[in-house]
């Protein structure tokens, strides 16, 4: 029956039944208005006003709406680490190079802050020197921390204090373990704060020398040519000395500053306009923004359409983000499905009721313009093998033959939906060496393993003396689903015979387990492109890497490895690196040193009035380059939020009901 | 009374240190600060920046009593931080650096604005109906009821939770189905739906206890004297039913106080009101052990007020109780 249709019902009905009593159906024709009134002035919308209606040209406020799964850690950009923090931080805090939106394979470095790319200088010593050059006239966000409030301008000593910061201890830079093993003075100047408990930033540094007011030089105590990798991460970001000094927490004249690590006064296309902690963010266009523009070239031929007027437009394309924190993934697809959020990750939960069996948008969403994107992260997930374990570490044929056991594509249809793609060598697509064409010589291949498993001296899964081969998997434990996971790969591995013991372990003391070797096998293993550079996944395999110094989890030790690692570690991309990098993965392919599982993808849904403009997994969002269609988000949201009446009109039936059924009670007695 | 008080006060301080001590042991006995740092600082973390990580807090002393020789055995992690506690010296959050003073101070208002509507409306809706169904006792509609209350106990919180949002926040479009604001006059729009979930949630177990108090009154000898002199149903049921059994009502009403202000974890959550227990929630996922030391702390010591609170309230409507 239509809403008009029932509502009209109820209230013939309600006024027969009501008749007798005047006083209660004035009382409930007055409720009825009061509730009417009273949901009709009560939006739906759970966003605040926009911070303006319109902008200085008189066009609509674009604002664009997002969910952050908690509120970011630390917005300091010498401190921010994980990728919810990074996200905010992005838009606001720029960095001296960045990465090209639309080539993501191979990607590309393109100067953000800096004029140009830096220019590299081999010095006699041996040492690497990098010369860069800021770009003139770009400005910190006006902020209360400078003079009058207006920001000014950025310059080559504000990259000196970021190294600055950097180094000191307590700071707590997540890359100092990195750079200060190249950057020329930096572990002295670390070691020398932690004995005095405090660093001297008056103290000239050596590993960033000012040659200008927008010049300086990084040097190097060798060749490390991922250093550009890191300028275009906010660790190397400039910071303005006085909004740290200024953001200190403290009480001044009876106001309580904020720290700077929630409050960054950075160069970027956003500023902080309000952020209510565990709630929201909001970020507002940096009016005076004019380091970089939409880019000319790199999509491709089907985005021609959409890009192609956009090609050199001043950034920002909208004026306000106003990000949500959303702690429970059904809030994010309800408020989605109303409109009020433009876009959104498709967890689990809403996996059957968004994506098709045959991976396409499910046809009511369609319907509703919404657009699914698949998007694969630069980064490999795998079984750790513990190289120094005396069953496993000796025995090459057993560490084939269990790699050839493990169904990885039915793990991901089990577990994963099926989204992520399986890993076929440890390096994920896009990084430089990737071979498209490759496959893992022992991946799934059950009869292979079994005859593997035969070569390795347990035929059937038995030794010589016919004991049952049993090893010990360590995994994460606690929640079902990882149980689940765990008994699935326990399977796989008994299907050669042999008895595989599932130790349940928290996650940091699995983390303790891989760092000192007490393990056989592990899950849980995995590695994200900090850059995208094959560097960053083969350092995991060579032997210096041993933890504590580093991630070698595996315990690897391969002297023709390492050879041809410290070889390709110091080179540019170039054919010869690309050949090395084929040897590398052959060594580890036969070694296997990890049971390969997959790379991680994910399926993402946008709204028809905000459609993707880049999807470069080294960028955390871009912000910068969103778009917005306002006029067909405003009638969409109209269309898709209108409130019925009737149910008001049941349940105060249902009320009246009751009030006559005591009424008639009372006069009985 | 006045040595009662005394004598309750001074039983606090064990109670509160066996707390402490006990959360002390639950979060860094079966994981240690290197673990938890591991945590903070996720998997790509180096050994340095776990060491700098733990020296900045102080997480770098011995754990209970300081054994090293030439140290004072008080320079230990749970000594060191149970004695800024108790001079309520918050301190600031392991995680996000921000003081917890102000991290409570913010997540209070939020809660209450969550918790007091949601206790006062379920009280008085209780009440009144657990009165109507004395009122009209063994009718079909006070079975009906008996039931109804039973079923709603029955349900759990993230049904009513889930049905609510999808129901009458996502086809309904009634209110939001997320998020919260304070000031001005949106905060209701926000605040309705939580509440009133918050109310129905807890209605079931509310009306049938209150009306096995209030039936206890009616099989008095006092009511059936007053029934007897020919006062109306409704009047015993208000004037006599009602107030006598207000005395065990206080006693429910003043011992739920502190869990006020400590909030809904799932409603907070669910809606994103960031009150105090979203940032409990958060505080243990993260994992954050000064924000939940701290929380423990705050919580027991309020725990341990309502219950004295109670206590005397109780002496206080029952002339029949003397406390010494």
């Amino acid at each position: 029956m239509p809403p008009r249709t029932s509502s009209r019902c109820l209230a013939l009905i309600a006024a027969a039944f009501l008749r007798p009593y005047p006083c209660v159906a004035r009382v409930c024709a007055g409720v009825l208005l009061a509730c009417s009134l009273m949901l009709a002035g009560c939006s739906n919308n759970p966003h605040p006003e926009p911070l303006q209606k319109t902008g200085e040209d008189g066009t609509p406020w674009k604002v664009r709406y997002g969910a952050l799964p908690e509120d970011p850690r630390s917005l300091d950009p010498q401190v921010s680490y994980d990728a919810i923090s990074r996200r905010i931080l992005e838009p606001v805090q720029e960095c001296l190079l960045e990465y090209q939106p639309f080539k993501t394979d191979p990607y590309e470095l393109t100067p953000c802050l800096l004029l140009k790319l830096p220019e590299r200088v081999v010095k006699p010593s041996g040492g690497v020197s990098y010369r860069c050059e800021l770009k003139a006239g770009i400005l910190f966000h006006d902020d209360p921390c400078f003079p009058e409030g207006r920001g000014r301008e950025v310059v080559a000593t504000d990259v000196q204090y970021a190294f600055q910061r950097i180094t000191d201890p307590k700071v707590e830079c997540p890359a100092l373990s990195n750079l200060q093993d190249y950057v020329e003075g930096m572990a002295e100047a670390f070691e020398a704060a932690r004995k005095t408990e405090s660093f001297d930033y008056s103290k000239p540094f050596s590993g960033l020398e000012v040659t200008g007011r927008y010049t300086f030089e990084i040097h190097l105590k060798a060749a490390y040519p991922q250093l550009l990798y890191w300028l275009a991460m906010h660790f190397t970001s400039p910071v303005a000395r006085e909004a740290v000094e200024f953001y200190d927490g403290k009480v001044h004249e009876g106001t309580t500053r904020d720290l700077f690590r929630f409050h960054p006064v950075g160069t970027g296309p956003f500023q902080i306009a309000d952020w209510k902690r565990n709630t929201r963010i909001r970020l507002k266009r940096n009016p005076v923004y004019r380091t970089t523009t939409f880019p000319q070239d790199g999509w491709g031929a089907e985005q021609e359409a959409l890009l192609r007027p956009l090609a050199g437009k001043a950034l920002p394309l909208v004026d306000e983000v106003n990000m949500t924190v959303f702690r429970e993934t059904i809030p994010v697809f309800l408020l989605f499905r109303q409109g009020y959020l433009d876009g959104m990750g498709v967890g689990k939960d809403a996996f059957s009721s968004l994506v098709t069996p045959s991976r396409d948008l499910s046809g009511k969403y369609k319907e509703r313009g919404v657009t699914l994107h698949r998007d694969t992260e630069p980064s490999t997930f795998f079984m750790s093998v513990n190289m120094e374990d005396p069953v496993l570490g000796p025995n090459q044929k057993l560490r084939q033959a269990l790699s050839a056991a493990f169904n990885a594509q039915a793990n991901l249809d089990i577990f994963f939906n099926s989204v992520p793609i399986v890993a076929e060598q440890l390096l994920p697509p896009g990084i430089a060496g990737y071979q498209k064409e490759f496959k893992n010589p022992y991946g799934y291949n059950l009869e292979k393993a079994k005859a593997l498993l035969a070569e390795a001296g347990y035929p059937n899964g038995r030794d010589a003396t016919g004991k049952v081969l049993e090893i010990s998997l360590d995994t994460t434990g606690g929640s079902a689903n990882e149980r689940m996971m765990a008994e699935f790969n326990q399977q796989q591995f008994e299907q050669l015979g042999i008895k595989v013991k599932v130790v349940e372990n928290p996650f940091a003391r699995l983390l303790e387990k891989l760092d000192n070797g007490g393990y056989q096998l592990a899950t849980g293993s995995g590695w994200g492109a900090d850059y995208p550079d094959p560097e960053n996944f083969y350092f995991l395999y060579y032997s210096k890497n041993f933890p504590p110094a580093g991630k070698n989890h595996s315990r690897y030790k391969n002297p023709e490895f390492d050879r041809l690692f410290e070889k390709m570690a110091t080179m540019e991309n170039c054919a010869e690196r690309d050949a090395i990098g084929l040897k590398m993965n052959a060594i580890l392919a036969e070694d296997v040193p990890n049971i390969l599982n997959m790379h991680r993808s994910t399926f993402g849904l946008t709204q028809p009035w905000a459609p993707r403009i880049q999807s470069n997994p080294m960028l955390e969002g871009g912000l910068k380059y969103a778009v917005l269609d306002h006029a067909l988000r405003e009638n969409l949201r109209a269309q898709w939020n209108k409130k019925p009446v009737w149910p008001i009109g049941v349940v105060l039936c249902g009320l009246v009901a009751v009030g006559l059924f005591t009424f008639n009670l009372r006069r009985k007695h | 009374m006045l040595a009662y008080l005394i004598r309750r006060l001074f039983f606090f301080v064990p109670i509160v240190f066996g707390v402490m001590l006990l959360t002390f042991v639950l979060f860094f006995v079966v994981q240690s600060p290197e673990a938890t740092a591991r945590r903070v600082l996720g998997q790509k973390a180096t050994p340095k920046s776990v060491e700098n990580w733990l020296h900045n807090r102080g997480y770098d002393k011995p754990l209970l009593i300081n054994t090293t020789p030439g140290q004072p055995w008080h320079d230990s992690l749970f000594v060191t931080q149970l004695g800024r506690l108790v001079t309520f010296d918050l301190g600031t959050s392991d995680v996000s650096g921000r003081p917890l003073r102000e991290i409570f101070a913010q997540g209070a208002l939020p809660s209450l604005l969550l918790t007091v509507p949601a206790f006062l409306v379920s009280l008085a809706v209780s009440v009144a109906l657990a009165l109507y169904l004395v009122f009209i006792r063994n009718a079909a509609v006070d079975f009906m009821a008996t039931f109804l209350c039973v079923a709603l106990m029955s349900v759990p919180v993230m049904v009513y939770v889930i049905f609510g949002q999808f129901v009458v926040a996502q086809v309904l479009n009634y209110f939001p189905a997320f998020g919260f604001e304070a000031s001005g006059w949106s905060a209701p729009k926000f605040l309705l739906l939580p509440v009133a979930l918050m109310v129905v949630s807890g209605l079931g177990a509310d009306v049938r206890l209150f009306r096995a108090l209030f039936l206890e009154e009616m099989g008095q000898d006092y009511i059936r004297t007053a029934r007897a002199k020919g006062v109306s149903k409704a009047r015993v049921l208000l004037s006599h039913v009602f107030k006598n059994g207000l005395i065990n009502l206080i006693t429910l009403v003043v011992a739920s106080l502190p869990f006020l202000i400590m909030g809904s974890l799932l409603l907070e959550n669910f809606f994103g009101i960031p009150g105090l227990g979203n940032v409990l929630v958060t505080a243990i996922q993260a994992p954050d052990f000064a924000v939940v030391q701290a929380s423990v702390f705050l919580g027991s010591l309020m725990y341990l007020g309502g219950l004295l609170l109670t206590d005397l309230c109780y002496a206080w409507a029952d002339p029949r109780i003397r406390l010494g």
